[in-house]
């Protein structure tokens, strides 16, 4: 970098906190959904490929989820990538949007495609409420963290300090 | 009800149609590496990379014809679709066989006529990412949801039109996704990453509606039928993720490079703001 660019701030180096949090809360979405899809169908084998008591609609919003997570995963690395080589990336924000995407992801899991799609469950074979309350919980938790990491990134004082 | 499947390609031994496809697919390839040894004997710059991504994409094209494939009929069927109208096309795509030829073949009568070709309207409009993603995604729906594929097991014809079909549209839907042959009309690559995942929406749909209900007319059992929508659906993923990355790859790349013309053009210190 030039040296002159740090007292002419270059217009093409602006910090971008809407763009941070934007792209970093779609990469949180995702990898919430990846760690849904290798976890949980693939490794503890606990939610089904097929439930057959899925319709037509649930069957459009799975696809249409699955493969919007699987390109949003390679889209939010190259935004992600591209944020930073513009120097334009505020962790702050960036945290903050990570947190409510994958907060967003697991409630919006746990409540239309688990209850109201029934896509699948979490697991079968045994008392499913537990299961339900804990899948929810996990994901208002992560969704007040980012509401709160999104509080604080938003502090004037703050932003002062990371831009 | 047909009880048994017979693939032609596995019972029977490979039919006409099947080597006849084999044997293209390795005159493509020998096509490739003459026309890139042309270019590196007069010193152009070829990487050594494509002619490997080409002959790889033509051997899939050849083993979804001629060569064993695992599982049951339909596991079976739905890998050599797979390695035909998916792994193949982006190996091949990548390789830019149109580019190679435009640059190999002598300038003249040869060079004009395929460049009006790819540049002529029907083409242009043939290579519309969504229409690529219609052509390719209702294919299969067609396919797999009509009596087609019933009927393609006892005829040889049939058979092999829906095998170039299959090769021909997953080529398309590649060369519009990933754009890296020269086209006259560039597509925005948002235009393109919907066009994706309106295919890969489709595909996955229909990879799930398999699992629990076969393709009319046609008996599997209910193993080979659950691990052959499964490799479709998993092995769709697969590609489309690499398609995917292909595609935001240039992007970055397109945007890193208007970043550097806009810099040179407006010298920082005298326009910082």
């Amino acid at each position: 970098m030039n040296p002159p660019a740090h007292r002419h701030p270059d217009p093409l180096e602006r910090p971008e906190p809407r763009r941070s949090m934007v792209v970093c809360g779609v990469l949180g979405a995702a990898v919430m959904a990846a760690v849904d899809e290798i976890v949980f169908h693939q490794i503890l084998g606990w939610h089904h490929f097929y439930d057959r008591s899925t319709g037509r609609v649930g069957l459009l919003s799975d696809g249409l989820l699955h493969t919007g997570e699987l390109l949003a995963l390679v889209a939010g690395f190259f935004l992600y990538a591209d944020l930073r080589r513009r120097g334009a990336l505020v962790p702050a924000h960036a945290w903050a949007g990570l947190f409510l995407g994958l907060g967003a992801f697991q409630l919006f899991d746990g409540i239309v495609d688990h209850k109201l799609l029934r896509l699948h469950q979490v697991r079968y074979g045994v008392d499913i409420a537990p299961y339900d309350w804990a899948w929810n919980l996990a994901g208002v938790v992560l969704l007040l963290t980012g509401l709160l990491l999104a509080r604080r990134a938003a502090r004037p004082g703050r932003a002062a300090r990371t831009t | 009800m047909i009880l048994a499947h017979i693939h032609p390609g596995t019972a029977a031994g490979p039919g006409l149609w099947e080597i006849a496809s084999a044997v293209g697919a390795l005159l493509a390839a020998v096509a490739y590496g003459l026309a890139a040894g042309r270019l590196w004997r007069r010193g152009d710059a070829w990487p050594w990379w494509r002619p490997v991504s080409f002959t790889a994409g033509c051997t899939w094209v050849a083993w979804a014809g001629v060569g064993p494939l695992p599982g049951g009929p339909f596991t079976a069927h739905m890998t050599g679709h797979l390695l035909l109208g998916m792994a193949a096309p982006l190996l091949l795509v990548l390789a830019r066989p149109l580019t190679l030829a435009l640059r190999a073949s002598p300038p003249g009568a040869a060079r004009r006529g395929l460049l009006s070709l790819a540049h002529s309207r029907p083409a242009r409009l043939l290579a519309h990412p969504l229409l690529a993603a219609l052509l390719d995604a209702g294919g299969l729906w067609l396919l797999y949801r009509t009596d087609v594929y019933a009927h393609t097991h006892h005829r040889p014809l049939l058979h092999a039109l829906v095998h170039a079909h299959v090769l021909a549209a997953g080529l398309l839907f590649t060369f519009a996704v990933c754009q890296v042959d020269p086209v006259r009309h560039r597509r925005p690559p948002a235009l393109r990453g919907v066009a994706l995942l309106a295919a890969g929406v489709a595909h996955a749909v229909l990879a799930k509606t398999l699992y629990a209900t076969p393709p009319p007319g046609t008996a599997f059992t209910t193993t080979d039928l659950h691990t052959g929508s499964q490799v479709m659906y998993y092995g769709g993923d697969l590609v489309e993720a690499a398609l995917g990355t292909v595609l935001a790859a240039s992007w970055y790349r397109a945007a890193g490079r208007a970043r550097t013309r806009h810099r040179r053009r407006r010298p920082e210190p005298a326009l910082g703001r």
